[in-house]
Order: structure tokens, then sequence, then C-alpha cells
């Protein structure tokens, strides 16, 4: 195991794309998350100008508020696919450079070729998460300090949900890329599916009443990014009594995860069959 | 001699097309052994299957007495068709990846690129090397840990007459030390050249096997005459190795089944009494011998 994930990071370590990829994404995340507060803030105050009664200004990152707001920006489909076409490149390069042949040949199993990819998949999951969780401490922190009792209360259920949305998500890019074995068309296609097809599904199938399942609920992607469907907004909360998402729902964690063990049993499946 | 690689009775069909026809053979410690035939005729199909990359549809082989499986794998080192590494990865950085696969030590990366004289550029990203160096870098990553076999498929393929020699000289370096080698080539004379025991193939079915110096004997012929040609044509039968003869213009052209020299030739005749008037040796080219070896069987 840590053999083979030492020959993972050789593949990584020097590679640019990689790290320009990942640099990309962080920047993206961190910019969202930290200018989201200050966009809506603004929309905020235009919209004031001409409002006889003001709006209060949206706080959105306090304790515990702040792990699903950060779990809901880090969740947004333009967001999550970074990681998603990082996974896509390390695979259909191996196809691109014939070196998965090459490893075979060289001595490592064909289920341990699979092992050692689907091992890189959580630990970057895991990494992000880790990151994602202790920057989501220190803005809850700033925006609310230590006295708050239920600093943590969110924090388990939002960050597990995120961990699940980003793991099953690149088991999907790695899928795409595994049966494409094309760098190119499986970015087309896995982009073009996440970001166009999905919504366009969406805007035929739409539930009448926004909290009704359709289709689309079941969908890959959507049930991924379901996980954290809904930012917290306390002023809805407050003056509406509109409690949008409170918790992850552990039947919708199932769905995602559903998908992700079918993708990955084909994956053996076809590796076992096909000729490289 | 102990067996280190039995194959028996394998086939691969991709669609209609049989690649590889109930082949069978056998390749023994030290052997340096060579699958010969033209382009199509099933050497890398063969070569992928011994190594795991395509499954066989029928048939069975065994490396080192034993079922295949990675650990068997491990102890071979290969070559197949073009040299497969990362691009952006340097030189040594790809040699550590295949050491770490075989679970060999890294002690003897610097050895094998001194041996590809690829030493001075081993921090050099893989994409930077010439079609050359990238074969020699493949050739040095196949004898990373002493391989006890050694597989190279068409391994100086579309090298230049430099490169060529670079690698033949490897070939042989690393066959005196007795590793077992097996290589497949449509280069008849590269075949004649390094190995020691053939198959030759066509259309993936096995035309012979055997003794390099049997199945590829240039069995050339020699033209004779003399003032007693009735004399002549009854005592050379009698010449080791004769097969047949024709008449034409005053001489007689005669096949023998292996080289002979010609000098044997006419001390032979000469005991028998027979003055020859006109010896000459007629060569025929590897490629014309090849070519003919391919069309003898229908």
């Amino acid at each position: 195991m840590i053999k083979l994930l030492k020959i993972e990071f050789k593949k990584i370590r020097t590679y640019k794309v990689f790290w320009i990829l990942a640099g990309l994404y962080f920047v993206f995340l961190a910019a969202g998350i930290l200018l989201a507060e200050f966009m809506i803030n603004h929309t905020v105050n235009n919209i004031n100008q001409r409002m006889p009664i003001p709006f209060p200004h949206v706080a959105i990152y306090y304790f515990p508020d702040v792990w699903q707001n950060v779990a809901f920006f880090a969740s947004i489909r333009y967001v999550l696919i970074f990681p998603a076409i990082i996974m896509i490149i390390l695979i259909t390069n191996e196809f691109t450079y014939k070196t998965i042949r090459q490893n075979v040949i060289n001595g490592m199993s064909k289920t341990e070729f699979l092992v050692s990819k689907l091992m890189i998949i959580l630990l970057t999951a895991l990494i992000i998460t880790v990151i994602l969780t202790a920057g989501a401490f220190f803005i809850g922190l700033s925006h609310s300090g230590f006295n708050e009792v239920d600093f943590f209360t969110k924090g388990i259920p939002f960050m597990t949900g995120f961990f699940l949305s980003l793991l099953c998500y690149m088991i999907y890019a790695f899928f795409c890329g595994f049966i494409l074995r094309n760098t190119g068309m499986a970015i087309a296609i896995f982009t073009l599916y996440s970001l166009i097809i999905e919504p366009v599904i969406y805007f035929f199938f739409r539930a009448p009443f926004m909290f009704k399942n359709t289709i689309y609920t079941y969908l890959p992607v959507n049930s991924v990014i379901r996980l954290t469907e809904y930012p917290a907004i306390p002023m809805l909360k407050k003056m509406m009594g509109l409690n949008l998402q409170d918790n992850v729902s552990f039947i919708a964690c199932l769905i995602p995860l559903a998908y992700a063990s079918v993708m990955t049993a084909i994956v053996f499946w076809v590796m076992k069959r096909k000729d490289l | 001699m102990e067996t280190i690689l039995n194959v028996e009775k394998i086939s691969k069909s991709f669609g209609r097309i049989k690649a590889v026809n109930q082949l069978s053979f056998e390749v023994m410690k030290g052997q340096v052994f060579g699958i010969l035939g033209p382009n199509g005729s099933g050497k890398t199909t063969t070569l992928s299957m011994l190594l795991d990359l395509i499954p066989p549809d029928n048939g069975q082989f065994s490396w080192f007495q034993q079922l295949p499986s990675k650990e068997s794998r491990k102890r071979i080192g290969s070559v197949i068709e073009s040299p497969n590494f990362f691009p952006y990865l340097d030189a040594v950085t790809n040699l550590k990846i295949v050491a770490d696969i075989k679970d060999k030590p890294y002690d003897d990366i610097d050895e094998v690129l001194q041996l590809a004289g690829l030493y001075e550029r081993r921090f050099s990203k893989f994409k930077t090397f010439s079609f050359g160096m990238r074969q020699r870098l493949a050739v040095a990553s196949a004898l990373l840990g002493k391989p006890e076999v050694l597989i190279l498929d068409e391994p100086t393929n579309g090298l230049d007459p430099q490169g060529i020699a670079q690698i033949r000289e490897i070939i042989a370096l690393v066959a005196s030390r007795g590793t077992t080698i097996l290589l497949a080539s449509h280069l008849l004379d590269e075949v004649q050249k390094i190995c020691s025991y053939v198959v030759v193939l066509r259309k993936g079915i096995m035309l012979f096997s055997g003794n390099v110096k049997e199945v590829l004997a240039v069995s050339d012929s020699v033209e004779l005459s003399a003032s007693d040609m009735p004399g002549l044509t009854a005592a050379i039968r009698e010449f080791p190795g004769f097969i047949s003869f024709n008449e034409a213009e005053g001489l007689i052209q005669v096949h023998f089944s292996m080289t002979v020299n010609t000098s044997e030739i006419n001390a032979f005749l000469y005991q028998k009494g027979i003055l020859l008037s006109h010896l000459a040796e007629k060569k025929r080219s590897l490629e014309q011998h090849f070519l003919e070896l391919l069309q003898d069987t229908p």
C-alpha cells in the first residue's frame, strides 16, 4: 500500500500541470469563500439604496453556519470540477503515455494499478477536506470568537458530506477517464455533462415545488452537489422562518456512494478483461 | 537445462483475424531465443500475452515453471514496442518508478544509465530525449535490477546504424552474463547475428523452430564443372548434405542442406578422381532466403 502511494507520488511530484491546477483550485476556492460575504453585502447595499426599510447585513460565517456555507461554496459544480479534471488527467496520462502497460509489464498487477489510483483519490479528498475544515474553522473563529458553544455542531456532518461529495465526484471523473482513455475527450464529456447536460435536464424536470424529489434528484452529479444543496442564511430563518437545509441527509449520501461503487466495480471488471 | 518459459498452444484472435494460432515453444535458461516473422505475424501479440497485457483465448504458459503472476514479471525486463515513460519526468525518476514496481533497490540505476550512454542526461526530462535515446532508456529500464530474462520486441526498429550497433552491443553484453533473452524481430539478419534458437512465425502460425544455424542456414549452392560431367554428377551425390542439382550450360548447380566449404568439395571430388574445371560459390541474400522461408510452406 505504502509502496503504491510512493510510486504515485513520484508520478506527480514534478508534474507541473498537476500543481498548477491544484494551485488554481485553492485560489478559486479561497477567493469564492472569502468574497462571497462581501459580494452578498455589496448587493444588499445596492438594493437598500432603493428600499425604504433597509435589509440587515448578511453574516454567513458565524459559528455554526460557517460549516454549512463553506461546504456549500466548495460544492458548487464550477469549483468541484477542478479536482475532478486533475483526476481525469492523472488516469488518461497513463493511457496516453502507455505507462499503464509498462507498469503491468514491470510487475504491477492490474488490481494494484487501480488501487493506487483510488488511494490517490481518497488521499486527495482527505487533504482537501482537512484544508477546508481548517479554513472554515479560522474563518468562523475570526467572525465569532471562542465564546460560541455550538461552534462544531454543524462541522462534522457538513465536512463529512463535503468529503463524500468530493470523493464520489472524483471517482466519477476517474471512471470517465478510464473508460474514454483520451484526455481531451474525457475532460470535454465530463465537463459538458456536469455543467450543461444535467442543468438542462433540471430545466425540464424541475419540481413544481422545490423540495419535491424528481428524476433530477437522482442524477449522479446533482446527487453529489445536493449533499450541501443550500447555504445557511440566518436572515431568512429569522425573518421568514424558512430553513432550507440544516443537516446532511444520510439517505442523500447513499446515492452518490452507490454511483461511485458501481463505477468502481465496472472499472475493475473492464480492467480485468480488456487488452492493455 | 532449466526451463525458463514454456508456451503451450496459445491462441489469440482479434475479431476474425487469428493473430496467434496454437503456438508452442520452450525457452531454456541462458538461451538467446528469437521470434522471427514479418510485420503482423503475431510477434508482439505473443509477447503481450506472455506479459499478461492480453489474456490468451486458449492455451497456457508458465514462467520459471510456475503459473504467470506479477512476481514472475518482476524477474523479467521488457521492451515492448515503443519506450513508455512519463515525458514530464526525468530519466532517473522514471527508472525509480520501475525499480519501485519491481521491488528492486535504486543501486543499479546509475549503472544501467551508464551502460545505455545516458548518464550525463539522467536529470533531463524524457520528452527532451531523441528517438535513439528513448530506445536506450527503455533497454536501460529493462536491465534494472538484473532481470533473469530480457524480452526485446524490435529493439532496433527505426534506429540509425549507430543506434542499432549500440543496442546490439548492449544485448551481446547482457547475453554474455548468462541472461536469457527473448528477442522478436522481423530482421533475419538481426536474429541470425544475436540468437541461438528461433521460432519463425507467419500469420500467427509457427513455421519452424530450432537451432538458428539449422533453421536459418543459408543453404548455398555451388556451381561445378568438369570434363567428366557424368562422373561429377555421380560423385557429388555422395557429398554430405547434398540435396539436388540442376544442369545448365555445361555446368551443374548443386544445393546443399548446410553451408559447405568449397575446398572440401574440391578435395572430395579429387579423391574420387574428378578434376574440376569450374568451382564457384553462389550466395543468396539473407532477405531472399527469408522470403523463400516464408513462401516455402503453403
